[in-house]
């Protein structure tokens, strides 16, 4: 439990490291989203589109982002989230998010922290990068 | 397309959808973030929800399932599909969604900055629940290249 005496600007949140983006996930993630954009699972349309072959769709990589903020604190206690897409991810990246406190505050009597988080892949190349905000 | 700031205030047809106890498995997984909150009634119950909730990105499917799919939105905003890249997602949390829920968005086009190459169109998406509650706001930016 995130403690709001305890947390200062500076923490870190815990590093999520996932396992490589895969193809059959990109296809699973098609469908439970419904975004079937083709390019995210078609290698001809990514080939057509520049990008060598399939890229992952942005918001699984914000999914991963958000995966890692409710594992360090309470899906109730999240107000915000957002994030910019930097870079495509490939099939095959393996993507950590990480982050940390960068304000601290007390707002409507309650204690409130924003956090800086960001998504890179095994070369350290940022593929998505953002902040939050959460009630502790 | 020139004529893009004409787009900001526009609204467009607001769509619903009913938040299913297997779609938010599904979405869970695809992920490959399993929680109890999301699957379990009585681990949810325990966190305070009503029933199980959905994770935080979660209005992305109530959009493309519920809503006009991406070709559709790209000739509402006048882009060309081949040339629209996502450019940033904001979530703003008012309040729980849980199993049952149904949800009625309102989308707005927000803002339009036009830059050397490429038009910047931020939309803004309003979930309102059947009880009439906002819980959710999301902020698109959808960048076209030109």
């Amino acid at each position: 439990m995130v403690d709001f005496e305890k947390i200062n600007v500076g923490d870190e949140i815990p590093a999520l490291t996932r396992e490589p983006v895969h193809e059959i996930q990109l296809v699973k993630y098609a469908g439970a989203s419904g975004d079937f954009n083709p390019l995210h699972f078609m290698d001809s349309v990514g080939k057509s589109a520049g990008q060598g072959g399939v890229i992952a769709h942005g918001m699984l990589i914000m999914g991963f982002i958000g995966q890692a903020v409710t594992d360090w604190i309470p899906n109730r206690s999240l107000k915000r989230l957002g994030v910019r897409f930097v870079n495509v991810t490939r099939p095959g990246d393996t993507i950590t998010v990480t982050g940390r406190v960068t304000e601290k505050k007390v707002f409507d009597g309650k204690g409130l922290i924003t956090c800086e988080v960001a998504a890179r892949d095994q070369n350290g190349q940022v593929k998505a990068a953002g902040s939050f905000d959460a009630w502790v | 397309m020139g004529d893009k700031s004409a787009l900001v205030g526009t609204s467009f047809p607001p769509y619903s959808f009913t938040v299913e106890r297997g779609k938010i498995r599904e979405f869970a997984q695809a992920i490959g973030d399993i929680k109890d909150v999301y699957l379990d009634p009585q681990k949810a119950a325990q966190a305070g929800f009503a029933d199980v909730t959905a994770p935080p990105t979660f209005g992305t499917v109530v959009d493309m399932w519920g809503g006009p799919g991406f070709g559709e939105l790209c000739k509402d905003i006048k882009a060309n599909p081949v040339k629209v890249l996502h450019g940033e997602q904001e979530y703003e949390y008012m309040g729980d969604i849980v199993v049952g829920d149904t949800l009625t968005v309102n989308t707005t086009v927000t803002d339009y900055v036009e830059k050397k190459n490429m038009h910047l169109i931020t939309l803004q998406k309003v979930y309102v629940n059947q009880r009439n509650e906002e819980v959710l706001k999301c902020r698109m930016l959808v960048v076209e290249l030109k």
